[in-house]
């Protein structure tokens, strides 16, 4: 395993424990939330850095191979199979650019149960809406 | 060189987001550490993921971060 991506991957452990420990110790709703975002960011690096290759090609940029050439007839150009060889894998890209956006309206929805929960109890603390929730 | 120290400085700024009090300051180290790991993913590769990360994370998430913050904390001094 090349060495940047385990520090890939020892950066999104530190991110999942620090999302995970905020969601469970913390008292404020808000940081509760900031916890939730880091997770999936967390979950993203790993993602990611599974179809990482060093020195490769982005697949996403199309101009290194042109589909007609068979291979070494272009110097300029590859094959698709010496393209497909070059690159990194990018099956988890276009799943994390999903998770992002999906991660991005979870994350307002969030923040509305907040809003709505303050506008109930006045406070943004766990422990008092836990204990104005018993007094009903 | 440059990519080691935005992957320190990802790992730094999220415990920072935790542990500081003011929630301001907690949303901008954030969107910070968001824009860092939009750099990170352009190092792994992932150019269009990082595209949509560094807008998302470092325009939209702290947007509604500072709109909800502002909605629960109106008429009091924090």
């Amino acid at each position: 395993m090349e060495p940047f991506q385990t520090g890939a991957f020892l950066t999104a452990g530190v991110l999942i424990v620090t999302g995970f420990w905020a969601i469970i110790m913390m008292d404020n709703l808000l940081k509760k939330v900031i916890g939730a975002n880091l997770v999936g960011d967390g979950v993203n690096l790993v993602l990611i850095g599974i179809g990482y290759r060093p020195g490769g090609l982005v697949p996403e940029v199309t101009h290194h191979f042109h589909a007609s050439a068979v291979p070494s007839t272009f110097s300029h150009f590859l094959a698709f199979n010496e393209f497909a060889e070059l690159a990194s894998y990018p099956l988890p890209f276009a799943l994390v650019l999903t998770n992002i956006v999906i991660g991005a309206s979870t994350l307002s929805v969030m923040l509305a149960l907040s809003v709505v929960l303050y506008h109930k109890y006045q406070t943004l603390s766990v422990q008092k809406i836990f204990e104005a929730m018993e007094e009903d | 060189m440059f990519d080691y120290i935005l992957l320190f400085v990802v790992a730094l700024a999220a415990i920072m987001a935790i542990v500081q009090e003011n929630l301001y300051k907690s949303i901008v180290i954030l969107g910070f550490e968001s824009f860092s790991l939009a750099a990170i993913y352009h190092f792994l590769l992932a150019t269009d993921v990082a595209a949509t990360q560094a807008i998302l994370g470092s325009a939209l998430i702290p947007g509604l971060f500072i709109v909800a913050l502002y909605k629960t904390t109106k008429g009091r001094d924090e």
